[in-house]
């Protein structure tokens, strides 16, 4: 099987954001951008795939600007895809995930793809945007929103499991088509050390992009603001449980006013 | 133009060791500081990740690194827990040197096998009657035939309980002094070899440490490293190589240290305001940073220097030496700043000062380090 995953470089949680000087987006500079969450567990899903299933392949596929999407695909191949490609845009291009998708969309078409995996949204806008868009693109179905990806090669069917309203519902599907991940339903694996030294002496494709659309997009941001700094925590100290009991209860009717 | 900035490769070598003492490390620290346990899952997962045989090379199935990209890892595992660093990093003292003597045949047949499983190794050179002084060695190596019966004890040794491999220092003669010590590599499977029980430690609790003793245990000549009498130099040689981490180790203990106590200092309030706000706290606060900050750099230029092929004798004592006293002294001043908090087990920083002890005795005391930088100042005057 031709697994392609689409994975996105995403500010590091740990990281302290700036909004950049005009106000529009995250600041970039001196952010560490890594794999996270949803791609994490799609590049997963993509290696038990090819390890249930003998003859297959992974390419991990990026479209972002330098180093950033760089690295995203070397930490995917330290984690044991087998290609990488990469799509440069200039930073700031791609915030539209349509123009994302259509980049993506663009080097996926030109390698052999029986199953396109994303995460079901990017770690850091959450659109979500990105699969759907891939599907309509390469014009086959996607799903979203999908744990526990098996396939069955007696059947040749795709079978999955979505979580819906009170449930899960089970789904079987043909090959090719677009499957966006839940998040962390696996358990992804960490790269070794060997492979990670490895990882940074492997070929990455490179593809052009189209030249981006003259307004940015179907969408365009016009402000990036951080939330507000959080105020108002109280530390209740106390001596026994009851005390503690008391003393929260009396601040949440008398200072909180949650309760009359 | 030197340069501070690391390589993409060193990046994701410290983030690879970040994560995992952090996430894997970092949880179990507190429990097996208290309980004095060897938590041997993690020395498992750590040989898994590539992060235990650093320094052998690829070919005989280590990481192959150089000294300074074990140094981002050691300082980043020893930000978690000194203990546990300390036993993951103990083949790397052990395997030295098979690395640096051994024959191609011997690195081949000692190293390969060893490195391909989950295994434990002991650098065995300190016995009971005194570690700085390895001329006045009294195990014993007598030669029988093609053979060697050593006799004698090791103590102190670092993962000797749970060691499948020795690296042992004996002498063919005492009355040699210094040009009698030979160094063997020697099985635990090996008759006449037994192991004493755990110690308990003030501090490094999830490491094991024992004695090792050896009743006429037969040595074939082929598991010799190098000449006979070339145990000492090789030894030294060996702590030359292996002292570095060692301040990278105490820089992470260091940092540790720092980082609790400046978040501390921003969250107490005293006389109405954080205790950050402080001048008598900033200056612990700065005074601490500097020597933190220095640490790392007296590290970073000795495994530079190193990894050039300079031998780094000076630069690697002073590393070790700088790096350990500041460990010991920034853990102390952490203390301080937690105050009564600081002095309850239930607060991380008072561990870190029974961590950062070690590390100004183990691989050569501080007082020797000191007397290694003077011997090589001087040399330059003399």
């Amino acid at each position: 099987m031709e697994i392609v995953v689409c994975v996105k470089p995403i500010p590091d949680p740990e990281t302290r954001l700036r909004a950049s000087p005009d106000g529009t987006t995250l600041d970039a500079e001196g952010v560490k951008f890594v794999l996270t969450g949803y791609d994490e567990s799609a590049v997963e899903q993509a290696l038990l795939l090819k390890e249930a299933t003998p003859g297959s392949k992974v390419h991990v596929v990026s479209a972002g600007p330098a180093p950033r999407t760089e690295e995203v695909l070397r930490a995917s191949l330290a984690l044991g895809c087998d290609a990488a490609t990469w799509v440069e845009l200039p930073p700031g291009v791609g915030l539209d995930p349509v123009v994302a998708a259509r980049a993506l969309g663009k080097a996926v078409s030109a390698l052999p793809h029986d199953l396109v995996l994303c995460g079901k949204q990017a770690g850091d806008d959450e659109a979500g945007v990105v699969p759907g868009a891939l599907g309509e693109i390469l014009g086959v179905p996607d799903f979203g929103a999908v744990v526990d990806l098996r396939w069955d090669p007696g059947a040749a069917r795709l079978r999955f499991q979505r979580s819906a309203e009170a449930g899960s519902e089970t789904w079987e599907a043909p090959l090719p088509c677009v499957v966006a991940l839940q998040q962390a339903w696996n358990d992804p694996r960490t790269a070794k050390l060997p492979a990670i030294l490895k990882s940074r002496k492997l070929p990455i494709a490179k593809v052009a992009s189209e030249p981006p659309p003259p307004d940015g997009g179907t969408s365009r941001a016009v402000k990036f603001e951080l939330p507000p700094p959080r105020t108002g925590a109280k530390l209740i100290e106390y001596k026994t449980p009851e005390e503690a009991a008391q003393k929260l209860v009396k601040a949440l009717r008398e200072e909180a006013k949650v309760f009359p | 133009m030197p340069d501070f900035s690391l390589t993409p490769e060193q990046e994701n070598l410290r983030d690879l060791a970040r994560k995992f003492a952090r996430t894997e490390m970092a949880p179990h620290a507190a429990e097996c500081d208290r309980t004095s346990r060897f938590p041997e899952e993690i020395y498992r997962r750590a040989y898994e990740l590539g992060l235990m045989n650093l320094n052998v090379p690829t070919e005989y199935g280590g990481s192959g690194l150089g000294l300074f990209d074990q140094s981002l890892i050691v300082e980043e595992l020893a930000y978690a827990c000194g203990g546990m660093t300390t036993s993951t990093i103990a083949n790397c003292l052990a395997l030295e040197p098979i690395l640096l003597d051994g024959t191609p045949e011997q690195k081949e047949r000692l190293l390969t096998p060893f490195c391909a499983e989950y295994h434990l190794a002991s650098f065995a050179l300190t016995e009971p009657s005194g570690g700085s002084d390895p001329g006045a060695m009294r195990t014993l190596a007598q030669k029988d035939g093609d053979d060697y019966l050593v006799t004698g004890e090791k103590c102190f040794i670092s993962n000797a309980p749970n060691a499948s491999l020795y690296t042992v220092f004996a002498t063919i003669d005492p009355k040699l002094r210094h040009k009698g010590v030979t160094a063997f590599a020697v099985p635990r499977t090996a008759e006449g070899l037994s192991v004493g029980p755990d110690e308990e430690k003030m501090g490094h609790r999830a490491s094991s440490t024992a004695t090792v003793r050896f009743d006429r245990v037969r040595v074939p000549a082929a598991d010799r490293l190098g000449p006979e009498g070339n145990g000492f130099s090789l030894a030294m040689r060996t702590l030359d190589q292996t002292r570095t981490p060692i301040g990278a180790l105490a820089t992470g203990i260091a940092q540790a240290a720092l980082d609790h106590a400046a978040r501390y200092s921003l969250k107490r309030e005293t006389f109405g305001k954080p205790i950050a706000e402080h001048q008598a706290i900033q200056i612990k606060l700065a005074t601490m940073a500097q020597a933190v900050q220095a640490s790392r750099l007296l590290t970073w230029h000795s495994a530079w220097t190193i990894d050039r092929g300079q031998r780094g004798t000076f630069e690697s004592s002073m590393a070790k030496c700088f790096a350990s006293d500041t460990a010991f002294a920034v853990a102390d001043q952490a203390i301080q700043i937690f105050g009564g908090y600081g002095y309850m087990r239930e607060y991380p920083v008072e561990k870190l000062l029974r961590d950062a002890k070690l590390t100004q005795i183990y691989e050569g005391a501080n007082e020797i380090q000191r007397t290694v930088i003077a011997r090589e100042l001087l040399r330059k005057y003399a």
